[in-house]
């Protein structure tokens, strides 16, 4: 048996253990039911469904937004990504520790249907779950080599590069609806007034939505890569916000979901902060 | 039938392209997309664009009209286009909007000028694409006659045959040397019944509370990225924009998938679940549209199966739904 098939055995066994002694009510996982072999996210509330638990190199959906407005005890199955996000909802206290269980998957990091790494795995710097109620190993997980930021790029060269990608952009939010961090209850993108959306996929629009949504997920972005897995039109939605989560890291040092005690860098204000950005502040560089 | 090779096919989109704008399968980089392209680097393999080609005979965001305290102009401006490489499951879906944009107690003029101008070649697929299922609704994933030329890959070649007088006259600047004559145009095979489908007969209000939505449409995390990309989603609201003292009317795409589609100005919203907008496009697609225009408003093409993050799979629905509604 491959060590991702014994992972799965145990997130079987596992889940029908949570199911039968009710320490969860539900226990949310992956089953291939998708088209090309996507693992899709599944509902398991009976003990004789558990057999439709998978994990696979094709359990792409992160999975964490559906915790949000659960009720009863939720057994969740989380690669690390998921498991940050997971922690990101709880110290935003969009749900409760004691609501949920998190079987923690060691992961191997994600493939698309051609069987090549996803991008958001290929730079992975977290490949076990930082915060789990059991932790289900796999010995072949490797840590891999850390992201690079990009290189300082000019305005013009820099703009040059959004407008490349937005033009395949149609607008859709799928990389928000996606996105676990994204669960305002009605997105700045969504307001009438003022007018944020034109209602034309032109490229003010989107700098609007694609800026706006990056700033809106500083120091809460998990790099799971959900946004860019979603987008159907191949938009690397993800460089923006990879780009801000540098800074976050770089300025305040902080690594969002790998803890339920830090603070998020974006709830709290050091007097000796840096102030990058800030109108007078210093420059970066 | 007649066989030209494909370079000669470049040739005539190249001369066509002087005149129109050229849409066709193009590699974004990550992708395959309908999008405006040149005739030396338009697709010609079998891959199928994510999206469907709608969006150029109903723009995702058109003019309708300029307007003031005194007068109001209509946009007429659509700009001639060849659509190539349209696969048959969006030719049949383009026979739907059609029905729904012409054939009812009003037609749309905007849609009118976008179907004359444009010269629509479509191409038949070789092979199903994981997630397609044209062929359970009865349709030929070869052939589709709603259309102006038909183009059957073989290779190196095309078989060519002309379905319309506009597609006649187009195939007629091709160089000497290709000239094609069409005799027996085939005709598309008809979807023979209800494979995945429901009676038009049933009321929809009886499937509103016997089918189990909410447990259907769990996954769905309401992008609705499935109705852009769909090939008969059509449905749209209106924009009023103002500019240099005039305001412009604008045809913008909407979603039922939204939940501002239906909100209310109360703030009251009649379908306040995420499975009940999903509902709302289950039976639009294979109820209300075949209610209204005798087809049911699905081809097939997968596209919302292959893009869904989540792989809601809308067969799956509404298989759940035609047994409840037997």
């Amino acid at each position: 048996m491959s060590v991702l098939e014994t992972q799965a055995q145990k997130v079987r066994d596992s889940a029908k253990k949570l199911l039968a002694d009710a320490t969860a009510q539900t226990v949310i996982g992956y089953a291939d039911e998708g088209v090309d072999g996507l693992c899709v996210p599944v509902f398991i509330t009976d003990v004789k469904d558990v057999g439709r638990l998978v994990w696979n190199r094709r359990s792409v959906p992160n999975l964490a937004s559906y915790l949000i407005g659960r009720k009863g005890k939720t057994a969740i199955v989380a690669k690390p990504c998921d498991a940050r996000a997971v922690v990101n909802l709880i110290v935003e206290n969009q749900i409760k520790r004691d609501d949920v269980h998190i079987i923690g998957m060691d992961c191997p990091g994600m493939t698309d249907a051609a069987g090549a790494a996803l991008h958001a795995c290929e730079t992975c710097q977290v490949n076990t779950s930082p915060v789990f109620d059991e932790r289900i190993e796999n010995a072949e997980v490797k840590p891999v080599s850390p992201e690079k930021r990009d290189a300082e790029r000019g305005l013009d060269e820099n703009l040059a590069r959004f407008t490349k990608e937005m033009e395949k952009c149609i607008l859709c939010f799928s990389c928000r609806q996606a996105c676990y961090g994204c669960y305002c209850q009605t997105c700045f993108m969504d307001r009438g007034v003022p007018d944020w959306h034109p209602e034309s996929p032109d490229m003010g629009a989107k700098m609007l939505y694609h800026l706006g949504r990056a700033m809106h997920l500083a120091g809460r972005c998990v790099e799971c890569g959900a946004c860019e897995n979603a987008c159907a039109s191949g938009v690397d939605v993800r460089y923006l916000i990879r780009e801000v989560t540098g800074f976050v890291k770089e300025l305040y040092g902080y690594d969002t979901g790998l803890s339920l005690e830090d603070q998020p860098a974006m709830l709290t204000y050091q007097p000796d902060d840096r102030e990058v950005g800030f109108l007078g502040g210093e420059a970066h560089g | 039938m007649a066989d030209i090779k494909k370079e000669t096919m470049r040739k005539l989109l190249a001369k066509l392209a002087e005149s129109m704008t050229l849409v066709g399968p193009s590699d974004n980089g990550k992708v395959v997309e309908y999008k405006k392209t040149d005739a030396d680097s338009v697709l010609m393999d079998d891959r199928i664009s994510y999206k469907s080609p709608k969006e150029f005979y109903f723009p995702q965001t058109e003019k309708l009209l300029t307007f003031s305290r005194d007068e109001a102009v209509e946009n007429t401006d659509v700009p001639p286009t060849v659509i190539f490489g349209a696969k048959p499951c969006d030719l049949e879906a383009l026979r739907v909007m059609n029905a729904v944009f012409m054939e009812g107690r009003y037609a749309d003029p905007f849609f009118d000028r976008h179907m004359s101008q444009n010269l629509i070649i479509g191409v038949g697929c070789l092979k199903k694409k994981p997630g397609c299922f044209c062929d359970e609704l009865g349709l030929d994933m070869e052939f589709s006659d709603f259309c102006d030329i038909m183009l059957t890959d073989t290779g190196d070649t095309y078989k060519v045959e002309h379905l319309s007088e506009k597609g006649e006259k187009a195939l007629a600047q091709l160089p000497e040397t290709a000239k094609v004559t069409c005799a027996n145009k085939r005709t598309a095979k008809k979807p023979d019944g209800d494979v995945i489908g429901l009676s038009a007969d049933i009321e929809d209000i009886t499937l509103f509370d016997s089918v189990n939505w909410s447990d259907l449409t769990a996954t769905c995390q309401g992008c609705g990225m499935c109705t852009y990309i769909c090939p008969t989603c059509h449905c749209f609201e209106f924009k009023d924009v103002s500019k240099d003292g005039c305001v412009e009317r604008y045809r913008c795409w909407d979603s039922c998938i939204y939940p501002k589609f239906t909100l209310h100005a109360s703030g009251h919203n009649p379908r306040a679940s995420r499975a009940d907008r999903y509902r709302q496009r289950v039976l639009h697609k294979y109820l209300y549209v075949k209610k209204n225009t005798g087809h049911a408003a699905c081809t097939g093409c997968g596209r919302c199966l292959r893009s869904c993050p989540v792989g809601v799979n809308i067969k799956t629905v509404a298989k759940a739904v035609m047994e409840v509604a037997k």
